[in-house]
């Protein structure tokens, strides 16, 4: 969890979270609709620039955060690569049947799987989740109740870890044998997920007793202890993914990397 | 019943969708480590992904549960910083959409292993939806694609149907839930005597 780690704080920071998370969004769906490789893997250099060099942790701890995104490429583009339709096969060894065609398009799978991941992370590791709900709160009108279930929620993070690690030494000290059997993989399952849960429904709801004995309504008329505020950072962030985008589009279609436009229809 | 969520189910929602991330974030490693082996062993867990849902909505019983147990338990993992990043959220609001629906069409009031196998199902058919758009799975060779549809469902039923029926019936014996249901006649009754 980034909570626990010191960082600097960077332009990223002070972006409002409502902003980020919406520009997030639309990033979303606008990789969904890149077709073409030459966009996808031009446009994973923005997302990588401020995943690199503007989240504000340490070099050393952000490359190791990069561990996962190998796998996830790997993952993500291995079956489209091995078992993908197409009509120019380059291997073909029993059922695998690698292609052209399926190179390309594992190949794209990959890179936007990566571009989602270093997105998601540089948003966790800039955003502290108070203040995300706070703003969703005062910019977006979520509504309180929400607001204060999820921030309360968040809290447990902690004590629920601690209480998965309790429950796992008081296994091991009862000497019980992780069976990797399907009845026992069904039973590991429920030893933990059983304690965690009522432990956890009980807290909720002694939390939620004492918030509405406090007075806790979910009137709009409340008064916020963070105000949050738009500011030109929110401008910048808008301006940065726009203009790249706008670049790479313009770049991609003088000097393409690959002889494809769009990997569906190869 | 009174209507729309109180406080108290919006807790209870999250913080048990937030247990369940954790244990999600447990489960994504194992993921994608069968994931490379291609012939979609992984899929059979993708299952385990919709189980919040099911659990939150079997606890609570009322509209929108599923949805918001869905949405808690991928901005959980969103925030945690999940490997996946900003996917897990758009697929999570899809999931709980459709598991939603089923629940809905049987008016909230049915909660039986049919029923709750039928919104494993959809919540299934949701993620699938993504990945016509994301993954281009209709791209893969056909005896790949029906091996991937027909492992996802499988799984769907065993870990978001069956196994979250046994993981409620369990937290029933524990008596926690009967603090999160109305009081009833019988509560009365006893008290009466």
């Amino acid at each position: 969890m980034p909570i626990s780690f010191d960082h600097k704080m960077t332009w990223l920071h002070k972006i409002n979270p409502s902003v980020k998370l919406v520009v997030l969004a639309c990033l979303f769906v606008a990789v969904l609709f890149i077709h073409n490789p030459n966009v996808m893997v031009l446009f994973a250099i923005g997302p990588a620039i401020l995943f690199l060099f503007f989240t504000g942790h340490p070099f050393k701890r952000i490359l190791l955060f990069s561990i996962p995104f190998l796998l996830i490429f790997l993952s993500t583009s291995s079956s489209m690569i091995l078992f993908g339709k197409g009509e120019t096969t380059l291997f073909h060894w029993g059922l695998i049947d690698i292609t052209v065609e399926s190179l390309y398009r594992g190949m794209h799978l990959g890179f936007r799987a990566i571009i989602y991941a270093m997105l998601g992370l540089t948003f966790a590791l800039t955003t502290s989740q108070v203040l995300l709900f706070y703003s969703l709160m005062q910019q977006l009108k979520l509504n309180p109740k929400y607001a204060y279930s999820f921030m309360a929620g968040i809290r447990l993070i902690p004590i629920m870890i601690e209480e998965l690690t309790a429950i796992r030494y008081a296994r091991m000290v009862r000497g019980i044998q992780n069976t990797y059997t399907v009845s026992g993989i069904f039973s590991s399952i429920k030893g933990y997920s059983i304690p965690l849960l009522s432990q956890s429904i009980r807290r909720a709801y002694r939390i939620a007793v004492a918030m509405e004995a406090k007075r806790f309504t979910d009137s709009r008329k409340r008064t916020y202890y963070y105000q949050l505020h738009f500011s030109r950072y929110d401008l910048l962030f808008i301006a940065y993914f726009g203009l790249f985008l706008l670049l790479v589009l313009s770049i991609s279609g003088h000097y393409p990397l690959f002889p494809v436009v769009d990997v569906r229809s190869l | 019943m009174t209507k729309g969520l109180r406080l108290t189910d919006i807790l209870v929602t999250v913080v048990i969708s937030i247990a369940f991330g954790i244990i999600y974030k447990i489960w994504g490693p194992l993921y994608y480590a069968l994931k490379p082996l291609g012939l979609h062993l992984d899929q059979f867990i993708y299952g385990m992904w919709f189980i919040a849902a099911i659990v939150a909505f079997l606890v609570i019983r009322k509209p929108g549960v599923a949805l918001l147990a869905e949405v808690a338990a991928s901005s959980g993992e969103f925030l945690m910083g999940s490997e996946w990043g900003l996917e897990v959220l758009i697929y999570g609001i899809v999931q709980g959409l459709f598991a939603e629906l089923v629940l809905m069409a049987f008016g909230y009031k049915r909660s039986g292993i049919i029923v709750v196998s039928l919104a494993s199902i959809a919540a299934c058919t949701g993620s699938l939806i993504m990945d016509f758009y994301k993954g281009y799975i209709e791209d893969l060779a056909t005896w790949n694609l029906v091996l991937l549809i027909v492992m996802r469902a499988a799984g769907s039923i065993v870990f978001s149907g069956l196994l979250a029926i046994g993981i409620v019936r369990a937290l029933e014996r524990t008596g926690v839930t009967a603090i999160l249901r109305p009081t009833s006649q019988d509560d009365f009754d006893s008290l009466n005597h």
